[in-house]
């Protein structure tokens, strides 16, 4: 048998050598791929419209719904016949809303965007009472009474204004989490009650339903 | 050619460990004090270590009866353990073979992610928004279901008990949630509501469970108990005495999950580990062998470089578990309603060891106002909370 020199046990190995080599940088590639990280210098800050679904979301009330539900709300309300024919004004005020959700929320923002949306849109067809700044209302009526503040009034007269209609409203909401994800479905009902009889005149409702999975890292 | 091959083979090696090498952190430097750790943590420390460092402080600063840093702190964890779906490059990345799970941002262990809740409630019922507050009981509870064969899941005593509770104080039916959480109850089941109870006490003691890493390869996440006396505890005010006994113990909660899914992923990673290095011993021995023979001695060193590739490889998984753990939080969560009358008061909490013994140095004072007109006072107290305190 004829001794091979190193050159020529080379050449017999070369494809060894190439496949070798292949691999290994195959596989470098692969593991170091695995570090790669997404927009590693952050993201600018973005401008979006407050009812679009942002990038960064959960599975809660956010701005899109609280949009949502608020605009459809108004939309009932403006066209309820006892206030589109109603000859004076009507008097509404605003019932804190019950959250009987999983999600803390602030829970006037609701009411708020719902009062700022039909009183610019309902054209001095619904009025509001500040009932919940009557803390300072009343304490600037009692100094008006004793003299502490002018008057061009005589402000022993009673004129805080009675409410003709309650808004309010409560939100509700079931989930569901399994190895699938996590769903929440979020009932959201407002209704408008008459401050004399107690009758229900209106009621609305929104249904949003939301679902999510965590990365398996964090399962 | 044969002494350019190990060159080649080493500086790929090189090149491959430096690009994957873990990323340089400047150490904070620590003062000892909590608050001040915490803030600087949060400020200057790594990102995924944000949402654990904010839990930190946030009980530290409860602690202290500084209940708005805390909420502050807490507001942002929740924030971010609410809105993790979908893609997330950490958490990829910490699922990587050559990447350690404590790569990924801290989130934390349900238990930990029930703590933010249920802590969070307090402050929400303190600041008079108990509905929010059963909002956070119930998002806590939820935190702690789809456990493994779904034994013990959504079983934290208090938080079914408190979203009754604040159900019956807001006018409706608690009657389902307080079933719930006397099922749940393993040794004291939780009294029936006292709706008419003006002051609610929060107490908490002993020490929250540490987390460890077995396996060959540090691969499993494991809890151990840590050293405390409090076991038990009495709040003593204006000639009234309640019983806070430990209706939720975290050690439990933490031990009783089972499985997690990154512990598949882990496992996977310590497999790899395990082969990659058997194969590297068999290849660097089969290779040595061959290159005691001239005809096969190319062939050798080819297998010894291949070997030498499946160690490096192997040395570089990192199956190692994420031990990161919230280490001041208490072991047992529980709860007092009393009646008191308007005007000042004095709370005293006695901590009690396993034979019912008062420990010595170790109760808490809190002086507190409680408002007329039947609006709820609320007081937190913890075994570590500074004493006095005015709330």
């Amino acid at each position: 048998m004829t001794e091979l020199n190193w050159n020529q046990k080379v050449n017999r190995m070369k494809p060894i050598y190439v496949l070798l080599s292949g691999l290994t940088l195959a596989t470098l590639a692969g593991g170091c791929a695995s570090s790669g990280v997404k927009n590693p210098s952050g993201v600018n800050v973005t401008e979006m419209r407050p009812d679009e679904r942002g990038f960064v979301a959960g599975t809660g009330v956010e701005s899109q719904d609280i949009v949502a539900v608020t605009d459809k709300m108004a939309r009932g309300l403006l066209g309820l016949e006892p206030i589109a024919t109603a000859k004076t004004p009507p008097y509404i005020v605003l019932e804190p809303v019950v959250n009987e959700t999983r999600f803390p929320i602030n829970k006037d923002i609701f009411l708020t965007r719902m009062q700022t949306q039909l009183a610019s849109k309902s054209g001095g067809r619904m009025r509001f009472l500040a009932r919940d700044r009557l803390a300072a209302l009343l304490k600037e009526r009692d100094a008006k009474r004793a003299g502490q503040f002018t008057t061009d009034t005589d402000p022993n007269i009673q004129e805080f204004k009675g409410a003709d209609y309650l808004l309010t409203g409560k939100l509700q909401s079931l989930t569901t989490k399994t190895g699938a994800g996590t769903s929440d479905y979020v009932l959201y009902t407002f209704q408008l009650i008459d401050a004399r009889t107690s009758v229900i005149v209106w009621a609305g409702d929104h249904e949003i339903k939301k679902q999510g999975l965590e990365d398996a890292a964090y399962r | 050619m044969r002494r350019a091959i190990f060159p080649l083979i080493l500086g790929l090696a090189a090149f491959w460990l430096a690009g994957c090498a873990t990323e340089r952190t400047v150490p904070l430097k620590l003062t000892g004090d909590p608050i001040v750790d915490g803030e600087n943590a949060i400020t200057n420390g790594p990102a995924r270590d944000r949402v654990l460092w904010e839990y930190r402080t946030a009980l530290a600063a409860m602690r202290r009866g500084q209940f708005d840093l805390a909420k502050r702190h807490l507001d942002d964890a929740i924030a971010r353990i609410s809105s993790v779906y979908g893609k997330d490059a950490a958490a990829r990345k910490s699922r990587g073979t050559f990447s350690a799970e404590a790569k990924k941002t801290f989130l934390g262990e349900p238990y930990e992610r029930v703590m933010a809740w249920y802590l969070r409630a307090i402050l929400y019922w303190r600041d008079g928004e108990p509905d929010n507050a059963r909002a956070c009981f119930r998002s806590g509870q939820l935190a702690d279901s789809d456990t493994e064969n779904k034994a013990w899941a959504s079983d934290y005593v208090l938080l079914d008990y408190l979203d009754g509770y604040v159900t019956e104080k807001l006018g409706g039916d608690g009657a389902d949630a307080i079933k719930r959480a006397s099922r749940a109850a393993q040794q004291w089941k939780p009294p029936t509501f006292r709706t008419n109870a003006n002051v609610l006490v929060f107490i908490d003691y002993g020490s929250g469970p540490a987390k460890f890493a077995t396996g060959s390869y540090a691969e499993q996440l494991r809890f151990r108990p840590q050293p405390s006396h409090s076991r038990n505890a009495l709040a003593r005010a204006a000639g009234t005495t309640g019983k806070a006994v430990p209706y939720d113990d975290l050690l439990f909660q933490a031990t009783t999950r089972g499985g997690r899914v990154m512990d598949h992923v882990l496992a996977n990673k310590a497999v790899f580990k395990s082969a990659t290095d058997t194969f590297g011993n068999v290849a660097l021995i089969t290779g040595a062998a061959l290159t005691t023979h001239r005809e096969t001695e190319v062939a050798g060193l080819a297998t010894m470089g291949a070997g030498l590739i499946g160690k490096i490889f192997s040395s570089a998984a990192n199956p190692a578990a994420d031990i990161r753990a919230w280490d001041n939080l208490p072991q047992f969560l529980s709860f007092v309603a009393l009646e008191l009358p308007p005007g000042s008061q004095t709370l005293t909490v006695d901590f009690l060891d396993d034979a019912g013994r008062i420990l010595g140095g170790q109760s808490r004072v809190v002086t507190f106002d409680v408002p007329a007109g039947g609006r709820d006072k609320v007081i937190y107290v913890s075994d570590k909370s500074t004493t006095p305190q005015s709330q």
